[in-house]
C-alpha cells in the first residue's frame, strides 16, 4: 500500500477507484437518453426526497459501524422502535417535540443494548445485532397486537407531519436538510475528529487499537449508539412521510444500507467506508431503481438489474485493483 | 479482539477448567430448556411431535449446512470473512426452476438435476465474485441474492405455483423403518456432509484455508479452489433443499428468502456447540434442532407466537454470551 502513492491516475489500480463514479455517470446518461422524464428536475427532486434521504441516513449509521469493523443487523429495529414510540406518544396526546425526543431515545436504547451485548457479554457484533433483530420483531408484534399499523391521519396531527416531512426551507425539502446535517455530522465524526481515528483503528486491528490505549468498549458503544440514533431519525422521517407506523417496515433498509456502504468502499484506494462513498452508493442504487422503473421494467426485473449492476461494478472495481503481495 | 494475556501457568489451568465448565454450560442450558419443555409442554416428548420437529427443521438444517461449509472454508470474520447471504434466495430460485420444469413436462430426475444445477450455478457466481474479482463476500453474495430473488420473482411472476408428482408425495409422506422420508434425508445428508468435512482430507484442507488463508497458501493449498468449492457446495445445499421445500408444500412458494436470518442464526449458533468454537456440522445440527425445538415448545406451551422470535433471540444471545466467556478465557 505504501509504494503506490505516486502511481499514475491512468493505472488500472487508480482506475478501479473511479468505477463507481463511472457507473453512476453511465446510469445517469443511459436513462436520460432512453427516458423522457429521468433528468427532469421534478424526477430528481422526487428520487432524492423520497428514496435517497431515508436510505442515506440509515446508511450513514451503517458506515460508522462498518468503519469500526462491525456490522449492525438491527438498523431496522432502531428505525421501527423510534417510529413506534413517536407514534404511540402522539396518539396518547403528548406534544410532537416530546414524541420526537422519546423516539430518538428509543433508538438510543437499541444502540445501547447492542453495545451492552457486545462490550459486556462479549458477543460478536454479527450475532448480537441478529439477536436484537429477533427480539425487536417480537417487541413490535406484541406492541401492535401482531402487526397492526398505527395510522394518524386526522387533522389534529397533520401540521406535525407537514413540518417534519412536507415543509421546505430555502427551496429544499426539510428531510434533505436533515440528511445534509447528518452527513456533515458523520463526516466530521469519521474524518475530522479523534473519534474517527479510533474508529479507523478499531476497523483495521482491534487488538492493536486496544494496546495503543484506545478505550475500545467506550468507542464501540459510541459507534453503535450513533448508528442507532441516525436510524431513529430515519424512523421519524419515514413514519411522518407515510403518516403511519408500519411494524417491521425498517427491515427493508438493512440489505440496501449494507450494499450502499460497501459500494462506497470501492471508491477509496484502501477500501474503507467513507461518508462520500456511502452517499454515492445510495444515489447509485436509488437512481438505478428509478431509471429502471421509468424504462418500464417491472419490479422483478428491477431487482435482477440492481443485483447485476452491483455485481458488475464491484467486479470491475475490486478486480482491477492491484493484487496485494 | 483477543485481549487477555495469560501470565502464569496456573491461571491457564484455571481458565481451561472454566472453559470446560462453560462449554458444558451451553449444553446444560440446552438440556435445561428441553427438560423444561418435556415436563411442562404436553406432548412435547411424543414420538410424533419429535419427528414433526425434525421434519420441520430439515430445510433450515440443510441450508445451514451450506452456510456452515462457507464459514469453514472462508472464516467467520464479521466483514472480511465468508458468508453466503444468497443461500436462502438461491433455494427459492431453484425451487421455482424445479416447479416450472416439472409443469413443462420434464421428467423428474432431469428437473431435480436442473434445480440442483441452478443452485450450484448461483454458488459458482458467488465463488467467481469472491475468488476472481476479490469482492467482499458480504457484498458479492448480497448482489447474487438480489439476482436470485429477482429471477425467482420473474419466473414465478410472484405467484405460488402448485405441482404434484409421485416422487414428491413419496418424499412428503413416505416412511421407512418407522421414520419419515424427510428425516431419512436429514440423516443421510448429515452423515454425508459430516464425513466430507470432518473425516476426509478434503475437509481438513477446507478448515486450513478458512482458518488461516496465508498459511494454507504457504503450505501449497489452492485457496481459491477451496473457496470456490465452499460456495458451490452451499449452492448445492440450496438446490437440494429447494426440492424438499417443494415436496413439503406441493408448490414453489415465495418467501423462501426470508429463511436467511434463521439460517444465519443456526450456523452462527452452531459454533457454540463445538469444541473449539469453530463451525462444525454437528454444532450446526444441534443449533438448528435447538431453534426448531424452541419454536415447537413455545407453541405447545401456548405462548403467543408474537413472543417466539423474541425469546429465541434472547436465548440465542444467552447461550452465546455464556460461551463467549469461555472463548475469551481460552484466548482463542
Amino acid at each position: 500500500m505504501m509504494e503506490d502513492v505516486r502511481h499514475s491516475i491512468f493505472s488500472l489500480d487508480a482506475l478501479s477507484n473511479y468505477i463507481v463514479l463511472f457507473a453512476f455517470a453511465a446510469v445517469m446518461i443511459i436513462f436520460s437518453v432512453t427516458t423522457a422524464n429521468f433528468l427532469s428536475l421534478e424526477n430528481i427532486y422526487n428520487v432524492i426526497a423520497n428514496k435517497v434521504v431515508l436510505l442515506a441516513i440509515v446508511s450513514l449509521g451503517m458506515t460508522i459501524v462498518i468503519a469500526a469493523g462491525g456490522i449492525d443487523l438491527s438498523v431496522g429495529v432502531s428505525v421501527d422502535m423510534s417510529a413506534l414510540v413517536f407514534f404511540s406518544l402522539l396518539a396518547a396526546g403528548f406534544s410532537a417535540p416530546l414524541g420526537v425526543f422519546a423516539g430518538l431515545f428509543a433508538a438510543f436504547t437499541v444502540g445501547a443494548f447492542n453495545a451492552f451485548l457486545i462490550n459486556k457479554l462479549r458477543i460478536d457484533a454479527f450475532l448480537a445485532t441478529l439477536g436484537v433483530l429477533f427480539i425487536g420483531s417480537s417487541v413490535q408484534r406484541l406492541a401492535t397486537n401482531g402487526g397492526t399499523p398505527i395510522t394518524l391521519t386526522t387533522q389534529e396531527y397533520a401540521p406535525v407531519f407537514q413540518v417534519i416531512s412536507d415543509s421546505q426551507l430555502l427551496g429544499l425539502p426539510t428531510p434533505v436538510w436533515i440528511l445534509a446535517l447528518c452527513s456533515i455530522a458523520v463526516f466530521l465524526l469519521l474524518h475530522k475528529m479523534v473519534f474517527g481515528r479510533y474508529v479507523a483503528a478499531l476497523g483495521a486491528k482491534p487488538g492493536v487499537a486496544l494496546y495503543s490505549g484506545v478505550r475500545v468498549p467506550r468507542e464501540l458503544s459510541k459507534v453503535f449508539i450513533y448508528c442507532a440514533v441516525l436510524c431513529g431519525i430515519a424512523g421519524i422521517l419515514l413514519s411522518s412521510q407515510v403518516k403511519s407506523y408500519i411494524p417491521l417496515s425498517g427491515d427493508a433498509f438493512l440489505l440496501d444500507a449494507i450494499g450502499a456502504t460497501f459500494i462506497g468502499t470501492a471508491m477509496t484506494s484502501d477500501r474503507r467506508p467513507t461518508v462520500v462513498g456511502t452517499l454515492m452508493g445510495v444515489c447509485l442504487l436509488a437512481f438505478m431503481r428509478n431509471g429502471l422503473l421509468l424504462v418500464g421494467w417491472n419490479f422483478f426485473w428491477q431487482q435482477v438489474g440492481i443485483g447485476v449492476l452491483i455485481f458488475v461494478v464491484l467486479a470491475f472495481s475490486f478486480g482491477l485493483r492491484k493484487r496485494e503481495e | 479482539m483477543d485481549t487477555t494475556v495469560s501470565d502464569t501457568k496456573s491461571s491457564i489451568d484455571r481458565r481451561a477448567l472454566a472453559a470446560v465448565f462453560v462449554r458444558l454450560g451451553a449444553f446444560a442450558a440446552l438440556g435445561i430448556i428441553l427438560l423444561y419443555f418435556a415436563i411442562y409442554a404436553r406432548g412435547f416428548t411424543s414420538s410424533f411431535n419429535l419427528q414433526n420437529v425434525v421434519e420441520q427443521s430439515v430445510i433450515l438444517t440443510i441450508l445451514a449446512y451450506g452456510m456452515t461449509v462457507v464459514f469453514i472454508g472462508t472464516g467467520t470474520d464479521v466483514q472480511k470473512g465468508g458468508i453466503d447471504l444468497a443461500v436462502a434466495a438461491n433455494a427459492g430460485l431453484s425451487g421455482a426452476v424445479f416447479v416450472t420444469l416439472l409443469n413443462l413436462g420434464w421428467p423428474e430426475p432431469l428437473a431435480v438435476l436442473a434445480a440442483i444445477f441452478t443452485g450450484m450455478a448461483m454458488g459458482f457466481l458467488n465463488g467467481l465474485a469472491v475468488v476472481v474479482f476479490r469482492m467482499i463476500p458480504l457484498l458479492a453474495t448480497l448482489a447474487v441474492m438480489n439476482i436470485a430473488s429477482g429471477l425467482e420473482l420473474t419466473i414465478t411472476e410472484n405467484n405460488v405455483i402448485g405441482v404434484s408428482s409421485e416422487f414428491l408425495s413419496t418424499l412428503q409422506f413416505g416412511r421407512f423403518l418407522g421414520i419419515s422420508a424427510l428425516a431419512w434425508v436429514l440423516i443421510v445428508f448429515t452423515i454425508f456432509v459430516a464425513f466430507l468435512m470432518h473425516y476426509s482430507p478434503f475437509g481438513v484442507r477446507l478448515y486450513a484455508v478458512g482458518g488461516f488463508p496465508e498459511a494454507a497458501r504457504a503450505a501449497g493449498l489452492n485457496v481459491g479452489r477451496n473457496i470456490y468449492f465452499s460456495y458451490i457446495f452451499s449452492g448445492f445445499c440450496a438446490g437440494f433443499t429447494s426440492i424438499l421445500i417443494v415436496s413439503r408444500l406441493s408448490a414453489s412458494t415465495l418467501g423462501t428468502g426470508l429463511l436467511l436470518l434463521p439460517v444465519l442464526a443456526a450456523a452462527l449458533l452452531g459454533t457454540v456447540f463445538s469444541r473449539r468454537f469453530v463451525p462444525t456440522i454437528g454444532g450446526t445440527l444441534i443449533a438448528s434442532l435447538f431453534v426448531g425445538f424452541l419454536a415447537n415448545g413455545f407453541q405447545l406451551l401456548g405462548v403467543s407466537s408474537y413472543w417466539v422470535s423474541g425469546v429465541q433471540g434472547a436465548l440465542i444471545l444467552l447461550v452465546v454470551a455464556l460461551t463467549s466467556f469461555a472463548k475469551k478465557s481460552e484466548g482463542a
